[in-house]
């Protein structure tokens, strides 16, 4: 039974830490929106590390199921908006639809690239993204390049007050339940077979392999996974927090750079790391941009490099081996 | 005891009678300063265009705090101050940028960040508190169809870049009738597209071509080809500098002859006519703004108009002290400066710097700055600024059209790409 319930203490200062961010947002003038770009890195790396950290692969294209996801809720808004009384339904509809897309993309993607390893599955998955780009663009589905920006259907629908509490407030919220959702279910597949088995092909996938594991199940486990929470993750910061949909903008290869940097500061396959990554990554840029607005690069790639220099297992890592003996390690993994 | 109760009585009636009118008083005193707030692009994708704003910005500040004097509101002159933030041209910066500036530094205006992208992505921020939002960046017309009550826009909105250009043709050559549209696929481009082919219509040009192409093209053969079967007397399009070059040497290899050629974002740059030198000739681009415009306070009086704001070449001396660089301002600057230049009117119009007065204010406005013309419509959309074309001439860029800025006649109709192969230039009428 105490086995049983220390088995959720790694979740303790998770929630702690969202909960205190959720505090000092609310209750710090002018602190939300700092706190909503925190949560959005915390969960984009948190959802990340569900693939990268227990499988050691690194999908370069992981920015696409963000895409598909932010284009279900565009999608679901500008296409039934026209139906009258569905209210705040059309929002469900919106994350049913980017978690069905993502999922989609997922496993299509998943069933032919997770047969290549390494480099070969991380040049493989930016031909996804950049290919589904340009085939959003050149096939002229979904508005093409003109995009879709659905801010007046929101008010229609929404009314205008609602619709303007949505965007600056409740869309943060449901980023934040995506954040607590995905460190929920990494510490369920850490603590199940499929976490025992994702480590195990994470450290040597033929060895893995040979000792009778389905490697191939465990890593569409973990891809599928990862790629719906980067589907609802895109519906809530993206679409719902800013009504418009450019495909440039949500196939940007650069917020998997971000992923990557969040999940290797904090520490990969960790799951405190991915909420201290974003911490660190969000706070250093917030506060260097208002001290020296223009040059923040200058001063935050070197922190970056000092941090994965120091700590190469990232700073939860570290802290991890620190306190390997001590009362804390029941906390910190 | 019943004429201490009386003074009791006497004194509070006092306090509650003159206390309110304090208060009213202390509201309605004029602020020691007031604040624009900005989230800029100084890193990241946008950071050139970035730059740009932010000195235009710092230079008519200083000219509006040194030259001006201040904004004059309740007979006092107020200074102008700026606060800035990188957001690293990103949406996530942005929001939470804007948010610290509205409710920590207690910003009385907002300026966008560049692109329609970013823009949109604090217009939700500013409207949930009532605060009042410039865009100088994102020329998309859809952001003023989305109900946003306190955005106004300075940046010319994308559906204009090809009306000047229509419009001179159609002046100077009222027998050219037939025009191709050609343009990449591209949020910005497509939408400049629709704006043009609009306009040609009701100009009443017949459109004999209207096609796109895809981002990163690399051969436009099969479409100028389709292109020149059509012989239209005039062409407009484009999307990059990329694609622009492409667009006009394989013109001249494929011999499509034209009375005109315009093309947005390539044809304005230096680089366009370093990289194709005498095939530039006589070749057009769109532009917000180009150093050598001839606006001025005269040109103001003609149409009507007041005039505010420095000279051209204040502007440009005051933008190189204000970046600390010798560089010449592009359009980037000049809109961003404009737009400072119309929240001082709008805001000495209200006499006040509440959001709600000076958006009205500006609803109303319409004035002449080394910009160019300034007016906005009930939704918040430029509509009073003209772009301005420019010709490759002998080398040169002239600023051919509008009138009111023009520094040169029109090369017209350019020569053939045959003549140019020979060493002929584009010379005016």
């Amino acid at each position: 039974m105490k086995k049983e319930s220390t088995k959720y203490y790694p979740l303790i200062p998770v929630f702690a830490a969202y909960l205190v961010l959720f505090l000092i947002g609310r209750n710090v003038p002018g602190m939300w929106q700092l706190v909503a770009m925190l949560l959005f890195y915390c969960a984009l790396g948190q959802a990340f590390n569900i693939f990268l950290g227990m499988t050691g692969y690194v999908d370069f294209g992981y920015v696409a199921f963000m895409g598909v996801g932010t284009y279900g809720m565009a999608l679901a808004i500008t296409k039934l908006a026209h139906i009258e009384g569905l209210g705040i339904a059309i929002i469900i509809i919106g994350f049913v639809m980017a978690l069905f897309m993502a999922t989609l993309l997922s496993l299509a993607v998943g069933a032919v690239a997770l047969r290549l390893r390494g480099a070969y599955f991380a040049i493989a998955t930016i031909g996804v993204n950049e290919g589904l780009r340009f085939f959003i663009e050149g096939a002229r589905i979904w508005n093409g390049s003109e995009g879709l920006i659905f801010t007046a259907q929101l008010n229609q629908i929404l009314g205008r007050e609602t619709a303007s509490t949505l965007m600056t407030f409740w869309a943060d919220i449901m980023v934040l339940i995506i954040a607590v959702s995905a460190a929920f279910i990494t510490l369920y597949y850490i603590r199940s077979k499929i976490g025992y088995a994702l480590t195990a092909l994470r450290e040597d996938e033929d060895a893995a392999k040979v000792m009778g594991i389905n490697v191939t199940k465990y890593k569409i486990i973990a891809f599928v996974t990862s790629a719906c929470f980067a589907g609802l993750l895109g519906a809530a910061s993206w679409a719902l927090k800013t009504p418009y949909v450019f495909p440039p903008e949500v196939f940007e290869i650069h917020y998997t750079i971000e992923a990557i940097i969040i999940v290797l500061l904090g520490g990969s396959g960790t799951l405190l790391g991915p909420v201290v990554g974003g911490l660190i990554y969000g706070i250093s840029k917030y506060y260097l941009s208002i001290f020296i607005p223009g040059f923040q690069l200058l001063i935050f790639a070197p922190i970056i490099i000092i941090i994965i220099v120091l700590f190469p297992e990232g700073v939860v890592g570290m802290l991890k081996n620190r306190f390997k003996d001590s009362a804390l390690a029941q906390f910190i993994i | 005891m019943k004429r201490s109760i009386f003074k009791a009585l006497f004194v509070i009636f006092i306090l509650f009678g003159f206390l309110p009118a304090y208060f009213t008083l202390a509201e309605a005193k004029s602020p020691e300063k007031i604040l624009i707030g900005h989230p800029a692009c100084l890193s990241g994708k946008y950071a050139k265009a970035g730059e740009q704003a932010l000195g235009g910005i710092k230079a008519c500040i200083d000219w509006v705090n040194n030259v001006y004097g201040g904004v004059k509101l309740e007979g006092k002159k107020v200074p102008l101050k700026y606060k800035y933030y990188d957001c690293e041209s990103k949406k996530e910066a942005v929001t939470s940028f804007i948010g610290r500036l509205i409710t920590v530094d207690k910003v009385n205006v907002v300026f966008s960040p560049y692109s329609s992208g970013l823009t949109l992505r604090g217009a939700p921020v500013t409207e949930s508190h009532g605060m009042l939002y410039m865009d100088h960046g994102g020329a998309n017309n859809k952001i003023f169809r989305q109900g946003f009550r306190y955005i106004v826009q300075t940046i010319g909105p994308a559906t204009s870049y090809h009306q000047g250009t229509l419009n001179m043709i159609h002046k100077i050559d009222p027998k050219a009738k037939k025009v191709a549209l050609a343009y990449e696929d591209s949020e910005f481009a497509k939408m400049v597209m629709h704006g043009a082919e609009e306009h040609a219509k009701k100009l009443g040009f017949d459109i004999v071509f209207k096609r796109t192409y895809p981002k990163g093209v690399t051969d436009l053969t099969p479409l100028l080809s389709a292109l020149k079967a059509t012989k239209p007397d005039f062409i407009i399009g484009g999307g990059h500098f990329e694609d622009g070059q492409l667009f006009n040497r394989q013109m001249a290899d494929l011999d499509i002859n034209s009375n005109a050629l315009s093309l947005i974002a390539a044809a304005t740059l230096p680089a366009f006519y370093k990289a194709l030198t005498n095939m530039a000739e006589g070749v057009m681009g769109p532009s917000h703004w180009e150093y050598g415009v001839k606006y001025s306070a005269k040109e103001a009086k003609k149409v009507g108009l007041d005039w505010i704001g420095p000279s051209q070449d204040e502007f440009v001396t005051l933008f190189k002290k204000g970046l600390g660089k010798e560089i010449i301002p592009d359009y980037h600057a000049a809109e961003a400066g404009a737009q400072v230049l119309a929240y001082v009117l709008a805001a000495e119009k209200a006499n006040s710097v509440a959001p709600d007065k000076v958006r009205a204010a500006l609803g109303d406005l319409k004035f002449m700055s080394f910009y160019g013309g300034w007016d906005v419509d009930d939704t918040g959309l430029q509509v009073g600024h003209s772009m301005v074309a420019v010709q490759w001439q002998m080398g040169k860029r002239i600023i051919v059209w509008p009138e009111e800025a023009q520094t040169g006649g029109v090369a017209y109709p350019m020569p053939t790409f045959a003549e140019k192969a020979k060493g002929k230039v584009a010379v005016p009428r």
